[in-house]
């Protein structure tokens, strides 16, 4: 093959996959219009609002809340995962400023942190920049899908915990910290597997896909970096984030 | 009683939305598209606009904008409620200064409630 076959494979190979992550962008963006409206009515039918339901129809309704809530999950993992398949987009590194993004992440979750009075906060254990190289989109994911778990496991009116600190002047390491659930001994060396969930998780949450931490741990190794976490009751649970400075 | 303008194509979920809110107390005025969306924003009262992204003639984003650029509307805000969640949205929307970005899946009509609840306080 000649340079220009090259190039032109090349093209085709990017043009091919720009329009398999288009169709999967607007796939998701309908799927979830579908899903919101049935979430909205459900939600409606459950408190009462058209009227009593007896036991046996609200614990249907309820069964059919947590199934639409798992395929919202799931659409929203499809759109991480479209993004993790994509070959070009792993050597499309940027700069990255991690504590811009962590301040524009935490714009994002501003509703989900106020819906459980959750306090979401950033301190800097060591002076910055905590500049990285990377696929911002990804890296981007790896931190939504790490404090979305933080937030959704702690207890009503806790606290979330992010701390950053450059770790001498290889690596930038982001902590993120929760109170409330966290993992048994026996479930932890399963906890980065497709599709694992907790029985704690399952209780707390009758959704989730399961893909979240397998995802961003997935992510986190094509960038050279690593994801690990501690936990037991007394102290909560804290994720590490480590990414090598640039 | 304070004015909310929803701006959503989608005439099912702008009627739930729109149900919801008046019965929190809300007066709702809604638009279907970005041009009827400029025309009712200039009405009187406004307190904040609802704005979904994706819209039949032009964009929330062009909304924002034009929003920010004129002086009486500037003030008013805009809470990006869409089913739109990629990184290039959600920055692009506060960079044109929308107040918060809400995943419309993500939530229920009483967690909207409750958020523009909070946002108007």
């Amino acid at each position: 093959m000649n340079d220009t076959e090259k190039q032109d494979t090349g093209k085709n190979l990017q043009d091919a996959l720009n329009a398999k992550s288009d169709l999967i962008s607007v796939t998701a963006h309908q799927l979830r219009t579908s899903l919101t409206a049935a979430k909205w009515i459900l939600q409606m039918l459950l408190d009462k609002d058209t009227g009593n339901i007896n036991t046996e129809q609200e614990d249907y309704l309820r069964k059919l809340f947590a199934s639409n809530e798992r395929m919202i999950a799931l659409v929203t993992d499809m759109l991480a995962l479209n993004h993790a398949d994509d070959p070009i987009a792993v050597t499309g590194k940027q700069q990255i400023d991690i504590e811009k993004l962590l301040t524009e992440i935490l714009f994002e979750f501003s509703g989900e942190t106020r819906k459980k009075n959750i306090t979401l906060s950033i301190q800097k254990s060591s002076s910055g920049p905590f500049s990285v190289e990377g696929d911002t989109g990804m890296v981007r994911v790896v931190f939504e899908s790490v404090i979305e778990n933080a937030i959704k496991y702690s207890n009503a009116d806790g606290a979330v915990l992010i701390s950053i600190e450059a770790k001498e002047d290889s690596a930038v390491c982001v902590a993120v910290h929760n109170t409330g659930l966290s993992i048994a001994e026996s479930d932890k060396p399963h906890i980065f597997e497709k599709f694992f969930r907790t029985q704690e998780a399952k209780d707390r949450e009758d959704f989730g896909s399961g893909l979240g931490l397998f995802i961003a741990h997935s992510m986190l190794s094509q960038h050279q970096g690593s994801l690990s976490f501690e936990s037991s009751p007394e102290n909560g649970t804290t994720f590490f984030i480590t990414l090598p400075r640039s | 009683m304070k004015k909310i303008l929803i701006v959503e194509d989608d005439i099912f979920l702008q009627g739930l939305e729109a149900g919801k809110l008046e019965k929190t107390g809300y007066e709702i005025i809604s638009a279907r598209n970005g041009t009827e969306a400029l025309q009712k924003i200039h009405e009187p009262g406004v307190d904040l606009v609802l704005l979904d992204l994706i819209l039949p003639d032009f964009d929330g984003f062009d909304i924002l904008k034009k929003m920010r650029e004129t002086k009486e509307l500037e003030k008013i805000p805009v809470l990006v409620f869409s089913n739109l969640s990629e990184e290039k949205d959600v920055k692009r929307a506060k960079e044109l200064g929308a107040v918060d970005f809400m995943v419309k899946s993500n939530f229920t009509l009483d967690e909207l409630a409750m958020h523009i609840q909070a946002i108007l306080k």
